[in-house]
């Protein structure tokens, strides 16, 4: 197969850029409040987003030049290693918010359920590019991949973190059927993902207390539905161009995580429903790019690794818009790009930079 | 079936179309929280912002009847803290202490609090402009400088007891203050800002004032200059007598109006916290109840005559006593009255003839005119804190209890009940209701908002009754026993009453209620004035009696205040017996033989009205000087020698 060493998606690149310093800017104002309180720095959180975008781009530029069928063979490597760590995490790992998530280094922290999100999208491209035969065996070509998801998934909801894993079944299933899954396994999957779903609300009664919150938030508002309700303040004061950046008053302490999980509502309120459009809008360009990168991709491996790439985006988007504006259960994740946190940062724009070498090779 | 690579761009196109939906949907979603909830999602966003400091509203005034300011609010600068906004507390609390010289330790403490609002109490409040414009130009943040007010009395404590007192947040207490407190607090108005989460002024955002509404004024029917004059004399008959307690009222019959509300004990309304509470919670004239004694007669009187059971002609014999139900109640006068007619009864406040009135009337209709007189149940004047009164339950009226009933006996009325059935009586025979204030006015342009309108309550008897009533109360005043009520030219019509105060279920000897109850002018009353002194202590042992101690100052009330009225006097009354050699001598009566109390009453309630000075220790009379018979001047002395037997032959 000829590698033509073209030029990457500038469109990919334009787009990225340009939600990152999005980000950079959102992180800063709406971490001045808590960071000022905390740390008597207002710069506390934006110095460090900085830092790590800086990193980000820096893997993102040695990825975009590095041969992604090089990968390949690490790919069941880096998945042995991310579910060490995923193990690891849960034997020393710090507790924040309530999820025993982060291993610190220093005064830092890495999430490594971020790190294992981005091992089984490649290992799931390495192992589905070559199924193409089996996919059709329930048991020889659909399960041996949900099995190393679901597993991953079980590591991570011990922690627990319900929005990591949401993702990761998001991510598996759309790389599925992406292989080619057969609808009627992907509907077994569905059903017994409710199943399942049922279960983990059966043994923790708080997740059905978040979900009642999300569908009526104003039955307890100090409580399980105050996030969503402050998150609703935001945006609706924000109206349809915004108090104008900096100007945001629910973080002035009323809205929680303004900086990582719900920064997209002071994005809102300061940006107004044009800000915030723009946002969805890019992150709409960035999921077209990437599918037609997946479409041109040389190979299938190419072509997976691309698809699962930008599927593991666009779910992290649906999913993290979908709780600030109450349109789904509250669940916590990262907006890409744009929520402070340096696990989270770095190995999406790692993605970015495998997704852009894709692009680089692409057949047109 | 392998999977081709068709397939799988195949599936890459719907899925792209699948998120691009879904972010699609997020985006109208957005649209719809952004756009279409924006406003009240802002608004409730806001009011969660918002704090407020409350800044009062002026206290209304309160005129009197001609426009005397009786009460106003002064109003001056409070300081008021906002802690969480307060960023140097220890500094901030060196330098407000410096300015309001309070202890450091203090205000500290009072910055330190957990509360959206604290006032720098007690200096903090109603500071001068002067510490206020130091406090401003200390910059300090979350120190704020609101007006607060302070209740100014120009009159000092007149009429205390009708006005009543405000507390420490501007709230009436007691009074007009409490029952208009509505009217006169007015619509706080906030100094709002935005606040973060913790309390902390939120930057760069501006603070909006909402002032507050002033609250609107009242204008009493109170008349301070015959309010003056009532506590003047109740002054009087406190120094002279040394009571227990003192009531007075002075009502318009026509329209049920009080112009003049006092009693004793009573306190200063600017420093009401040094007063004992019951002076300033409690307002005798509407709330203490005790026995009326002889006044009560008057509706035994107006009954009667009503139902006419009796003619004022008719005649009547007083042995001494009346006998109910196998036993003989007594007149206050040993010996009795002998041959008279009613008018004379009504004169004498003869107990017989008044138990031969309640007899001919009957329970049921003796009862149901002392109800309409409104006898037993509350006047609904606008105070706080009326009292009821007892009458006996009437399944339980023997004929001893309407025998008592009939003169004045075990029923328990208040004053304001009293003063409101004389003004049944004055008026034509119409019940009126009693209010002290009669208009509310505007605080800025003092135009009327409201008027308070006459509210009659029921007819009790009619026009002719009433005036036979003021004929013989007319009477009373210028031949009987209200004599000392009398005043040239003003035909003042009025009844005493002295009663006994039950002390651990028996009448207590020394400890008397004189009252009297009187109106001029009587062929048309412009006045009802009440008093009613209880336990007076008369320094020379002098005569407990209402027509010597209650009945001069009813007659001084009228007297001065129908001249400051303007009301022409007239020559038309009843001529004062007797005319024109006045003081005339009296006739002592033969108390020897008698127990020490018989003599006692005897000495005081005649028309006689001697004091009686007592010699010696026992339970019987056996001497007297000057005997029996002997001729004096009214309120001379006469000397009672005791015994423990009585004389044998007499």
């Amino acid at each position: 197969m000829v590698r033509s060493k073209g030029n990457v998606d500038y469109v990919i690149v334009a787009v990225t850029l340009v939600l990152l310093c999005i980000g950079l800017v959102m992180v800063h104002s709406a971490s001045s409040v808590i960071s000022a309180q905390k740390f008597t720095d207002a710069f506390y959180y934006a110095k460090r987003q900085l830092m790590w975008a800086g990193l980000g781009l820096v893997l993102m530029f040695i990825m975009a030049n590095f041969d992604y069928h090089r990968l390949r063979a690490w790919a069941p490597k880096v998945v042995i290693a991310s579910f060490l760590f995923l193990v690891l995490v849960l034997l020393v790992g710090e507790s924040r918010g309530g999820s025993k998530a982060w291993l610190g280094i220093g005064s830092f922290g890495i999430q490594p359920s971020e790190f294992a999100k981005l091992a089984l999208v490649l290992f799931l491209a390495h192992y589905l590019a070559d199924a193409a035969d089996r996919m059709e065996s329930f048991v020889r070509g659909f399960l041996p991949p949900l099995f190393i998801s679901l597993l991953a998934v079980g590591l991570i909801m011990l922690e627990p973190d319900l929005g990591q894993s949401v993702v990761i079944m998001g991510t598996t299933i759309v790389m599925l059927y992406a292989a080619g899954a057969r609808l009627s396994q992907l509907g077994l999957l569905g059903g017994s993902g409710l199943l399942a779903f049922a279960a983990l609300v059966a043994m923790a009664p708080y997740r059905i207390k978040r979900i009642v919150a999300f569908l009526d938030p104003w039955q307890d508002p100090l409580g399980k539905g105050y996030q969503i309700i402050q998150s609703l303040y935001a945006l609706g004061s924000g109206g349809l161009v915004g108090l104008g950046l900096g100007n945001s008053r629910q973080k002035y302490l009323y809205l929680p995580e303004p900086q990582t999980d719900f920064i997209y509502s002071i994005l809102g309120e300061e940006l107004g429903f044009l800000g915030g459009a723009t946002v969805l809008v890019l992150f709409g360009v960035l999921v077209w790019r990437g599918f037609r990168t997946a479409m041109f991709a040389p190979d299938e491996f190419g072509s997976l690794l691309a698809a699962g790439i930008t599927g593991m985006i666009a779910v992290q988007v649906l999913i993290n818009v979908g709780v600030v504006t109450s349109s789904i259960p509250a669940t916590g994740i990262t907006l890409p790009f744009i929520s402070f946190g340096g696990s989270s940062l770095t190995l999406m724009l790692t993605g970015v930079g495998i997704l852009l070498n894709i692009s680089r090779q692409s057949l047109r | 079936m392998r999977v081709t690579r068709r397939t799988m761009r195949r599936r890459f196109v719907i899925l792209l179309l699948c998120l691009l939906l879904a972010v699609g949907g997020l985006i109208g979603r957005l649209a719809y929280i952004q756009m279409g909830q924006s406003s009240w999602l802002k608004a409730r966003a806001e009011s969660s912002w918002e704090r407020n400091i409350p800044v009062e509203g002026t206290r209304g005034t309160i005129y009197d009847d001609k426009g005397r300011e009786l009460v106003y609010t002064a109003s001056a600068p409070t300081v008021i803290a906002v802690p969480a906004q307060v960023k140097d507390k220890p500094g901030t609390a060196q330098a407000l202490a410096g300015i309001l010289q309070m202890p450091v330790a203090d205000v500290l403490k009072l910055l330190q609090k957990k509360s959206l609002t604290v006032y720098i109490s007690p200096k903090g409040r109603r500071v001068t402009e002067q510490q206020a414009t130091q406090i401003r130009n200390l910059d300090r943040s979350g120190i704020y400088i609101s007006e607060a007010g302070k209740r100014a009395y120009p009159l000092g404590s007149l009429a205390a007891q009708v006005l009543g007192i405000t507390g420490a947040q501007n709230q009436g207490l007691t009074g007009v203050e409490k029952q208009y407190d509505d009217i006169l607090q007015g619509q706080r108005g906030y100094i709002s800002f935005y606040a973060k989460a913790n309390g902390e002024r939120m930057p760069a955002t501006g603070e909006h004032y909402q002032p507050p509404t002033d609250g609107q004024d009242l204008q009493l029917t109170i008349d301070a200059q015959i309010q003056q004059f009532v506590e003047r004399e109740v002054e009087r008959a406190v120094a002279e007598y040394n009571p227990d307690r003192v009531t007075a009222i002075v009502e318009d019959p026509k329209t049920g109006n009080i112009l003049a509300m006092a009693n004793y004990p009573s306190f200063d309304p600017t420093h009401w916290q040094d007063y004992p509470s019951t002076t300033y919670n409690q307002n005798l004239a509407i709330w203490q109840t005790f026995e009326p004694g002889s006044t009560f007669k008057v509706v035994t009187l107006s009954a009667a005559l009503q139902e006419k059971k009796v003619s004022l002609a008719d005649r009547f014999y007083d042995p001494g006593y009346y006998e109910v139900a196998g036993r003989k109640v007594k007149c206050w006068k040993a010996g009795g009255h002998g041959s008279e007619s009613f008018l004379n009864v009504v004169e004498n406040s003869c107990n017989p003839g008044f138990i031969a009135l309640g007899e001919r009337l009957g329970k049921e209709t003796l009862f149901s005119y002392i109800k309409k007189f409104g006898f037993g149940s509350k006047t609904g004047i606008d105070l706080p804190g009326e009292g009821n009164g007892i009458l006996f339950k009437l399944n339980r009226v023997g004929p001893l209890e309407l025998a008592t009933t009939a003169f004045g006996q075990g029923v328990s009325v208040t004053p304001i009940q009293q003063v409101m059935a004389m003004g049944a009586i004055a008026n034509g025979g119409m019940l009126m209701q009693p209010h002290v204030v009669q208009a509310i006015l505007d605080h800025d342009t003092g135009q009327v908002v409201q008027q308070v309108k006459p509210q009659e309550v029921r007819r009790v008897i009619d026009a002719d009754t009433a005036k036979q009533v003021r004929d013989a109360l007319e009477s009373v005043v210028a031949r009987g026993s209200g004599g000392s009520a009398y005043q040239p030219g003003y035909r003042v019509a009025g009844k005493t009453g002295t009663a006994q105060v039950v002390v651990n279920g028996r009448y207590d000897p020394s400890h008397y209620i004189v009252s009297f109850m009187g109106m001029a002018p009587a062929d048309n009353p412009r006045l009802v004035a009440y008093i009613a002194i209880d336990h007076p202590r008369p320094r020379n042992g002098a005569a407990v009696f209402g027509g010597v101690i209650a009945a001069p100052i009813v007659g001084r009330i009228l007297g001065d205040s129908l001249q400051y009225l303007g009301v022409p006097t007239s020559n038309q009354g009843i001529p004062k017996k007797p005319k024109p050699l006045d003081p005339v001598k009296v006739e002592v009566p033969n108390l020897v033989g008698m127990t020490i109390g018989d003599a006692r009453r005897t000495a005081i309630q005649s028309s006689a009205q001697l004091n009686a000075e007592v010699m010696g220790t026992g339970k019987y009379v056996i001497w007297q000087s000057p005997p029996g018979g002997t001729l004096v001047e009214p309120n001379s002395k006469v000397r009672l020698y005791l015994g423990d037997n009585p004389p044998k032959a007499n």
